[in-house]
């Protein structure tokens, strides 16, 4: 199976006021066509950097040093010029964040923007085609009356359903990666619920490979086809989902099962407070490794 | 014995004539000497108004709010109001970032007019040490502090005022599952070591089945079953708890089996 997303080696750094702060050491992942892939760890630990990294967001900052092989369907997105790799935004590789209320402009309407983003592939598209094409996708995430939802601003819309219109943007031009940056985190419980599973049927039918980024180990168990932990800036373990989490090998991994409280009950977990161990080599699980 | 906490009837609208809002309706619950009361829902549920009305922000209404028996004043004595704390979500926002975490807890005492002025200074180390933070952070601003620390201070804040029920509201939701699994472990030591009570609002059902004596399940202002916690997981009798807990995201094949078992669906 041909890779759509290769990176390797990817190192970090920040220059700021107090000198040079590492944020990755180099860590390497790849995505296959059509298959869902995540990336879990707590805040601070990289994973939303890795993914603006990707975008090509983060080299456009002054005080971000980015090293390392970053491969997209076999091209070198290192040699991209801005323009090129702009244009690949959008189109090709797509991003849904955590707040869709937030995400969405909320000067224009949701028929403006949907229309911006059809555009992009199509220039010279109509506005009305724009608003049919709108329409059917809005369909396929299950936004019936497509017309009040195309001319309203996303502060009238709930949440759950700006996230539907965020995810029917980010499909439109068919992209071959979607990165979702911990979607439905902002969401209530039967609303990511309903949300995730829209998404898993998506992206099944699209065949669009899924950059996967969360903290919630039940989402990602839920939805991902393999797992990377990282931590610190180092993935620690890696391998295919049931792999992961019926055998966790690192001491990191397990500690954050242990930590994640069940609904079965059983109490509080008892965590051992030594850290040290956290930073022990990468295990990596059988069908792990591309 | 009476409850520690009683809520009868209580009713909140917001506004008047064809734009009111009810934002809680006809709830009545009682919280015991020593015991976690898990109030869970969606945004919009009514949960925080509920912990407004608790703390006096606002009052209710209609209906009655007991605590230890007799009816609470809509305007509180410092009495009242230091025996009724607060902990909330973010601990970055809910903490003044020009003080000291220690001057944000030495304000309730000398609001409450607790220990003497001489003695105070211990009396936050004292609050400090018992949330597992040295005393001599009482220095440091709440920016130099991590999320999780920050939250032991705010959790150290509502004990300094001898608090006996504690409105935590979200007191989790922004931390990391690490983290989160250490300030649960230290509200439970606290509330055994310390008799206190706890209103814990919450919309994580998982936290929920692991720390709380009872449930109470909101939905747009009603309180719509209520009940000790074991019954509520494994024996819900109202539909609306059965989907919510069959949202809720799994780790391991025993919960996805006794998510199955309820097997509520979505709602639509």
């Amino acid at each position: 199976m041909s890779e759509v997303l290769a990176i390797r080696d990817l190192c970090l750094r920040f220059r700021g006021y107090s000198g040079v702060s590492e944020v990755l050491h180099g860590i390497s992942l790849d995505i296959r066509a059509g298959e869902r892939v995540a990336l879990v760890g707590e805040s601070g630990s990289g994973k939303s950097v890795t993914a603006r990294i990707v975008l090509g967001l983060l080299q456009e900052l002054p005080s971000a040093q980015v090293e390392g092989g970053l491969f997209f369907e076999g091209e070198d997105l290192n040699r991209l010029s801005r323009r090129q790799w702009q244009a690949l935004r959008g189109t090709s590789i797509s991003m849904i964040f955590q707040d869709p209320t937030s995400s969405l402009n909320p000067v224009f309407t949701i028929g403006t923007q949907f229309a911006e983003v059809l555009r992009r592939r199509d220039p010279g598209l109509s506005r009305e085609a724009a608003d049919e094409r709108a329409g059917t996708l809005l369909q396929s995430v299950s936004i019936h009356d497509h017309a009040r939802v195309l001319g309203a601003y996303p502060f009238q819309l709930s949440g759950g359903m700006n996230q539907r219109v965020v995810i029917a943007m980010a499909l439109a031009n068919h992209p071959s990666l979607l990165i979702a940056d911990e979607p439905g985190t902002a969401l209530d419980v039967t609303v990511q619920a309903k949300t995730l599973k829209l998404m898993h049927e998506l992206v099944e039918q699209s065949g669009t490979a899924v950059f996967f980024i969360s903290h919630n180990l039940g989402v990602v168990r839920e939805f991902a086809d393999r797992v990377f932990v990282i931590y610190r800036g180092r993935i620690v373990e890696q391998g295919p989902t049931p792999a992961i989490f019926e055998d966790p090998g690192h001491a990191y991994t397990r500690a954050l099962m242990a930590a994640v409280p069940r609904i079965t009950g059983g109490g509080l977990p008892d965590l051992n407070d030594s850290e040290t161990a956290f930073l022990e080599p990468m295990v990596v699980h059988e069908g792990g490794d591309a | 014995m009476t409850p520690l906490l009683s809520l009868r009837q209580v009713s909140k609208t917001f506004g008047t004539g064809p734009r009111a809002v009810d934002a809680v309706r006809n709830v009545s619950f009682d919280v015991t000497h020593g015991e976690c009361l898990a109030v869970v829902g969606e945004s919009g549920s009514g949960k925080t108004t509920l912990a407004n009305m608790i703390l006096g922000v606002f009052g209710q209404s209609s209906g009655e709010i007991l605590f230890d028996g007799k009816g609470l004043p809509t305007r509180r004595t410092l009495e009242h109001r230091s025996a009724i704390q607060l902990v909330q979500q973010n601990p970055l926002s809910s903490l003044n970032p020009k003080r000291s975490v220690g001057a944000s807890i030495r304000l309730g005492l000398d609001v409450f007019g607790i220990g003497t002025r001489s003695d105070r200074w211990r009396l936050v180390e004292d609050a400090l040490e018992e949330v597992g933070l040295p005393g001599d952070f009482r220095r440091r601003p709440p920016a130099a502090l991590s999320g999780g620390q920050c939250q032991r201070v705010a959790i150290a804040r509502a004990l300094a005022c001898q608090s006996r029920l504690v409105i935590l509201d979200e007191p989790t939701s922004a931390l990391d599952v690490l983290v989160q699994a250490r300030v649960l472990r230290l509200l439970e030591d606290l509330r055994r070591d310390k008799g206190l009570s706890y209103v814990f609002i919450t919309h994580d059902l998982s936290v929920v089945r692991n720390v709380a004596d009872r449930v109470a399940v909101f939905r747009e202002g009603e309180l719509v079953e209520c009940a000790e916690t074991r019954a509520i997981f494994e024996d819900p009798k109202v539909d609306y708890t059965r989907q919510l807990i069959g949202a809720v995201p799994v780790i391991s094949d025993d919960e996805l089996k006794l998510r199955e078992s309820l097997s509520g669906g979505l709602p639509a």
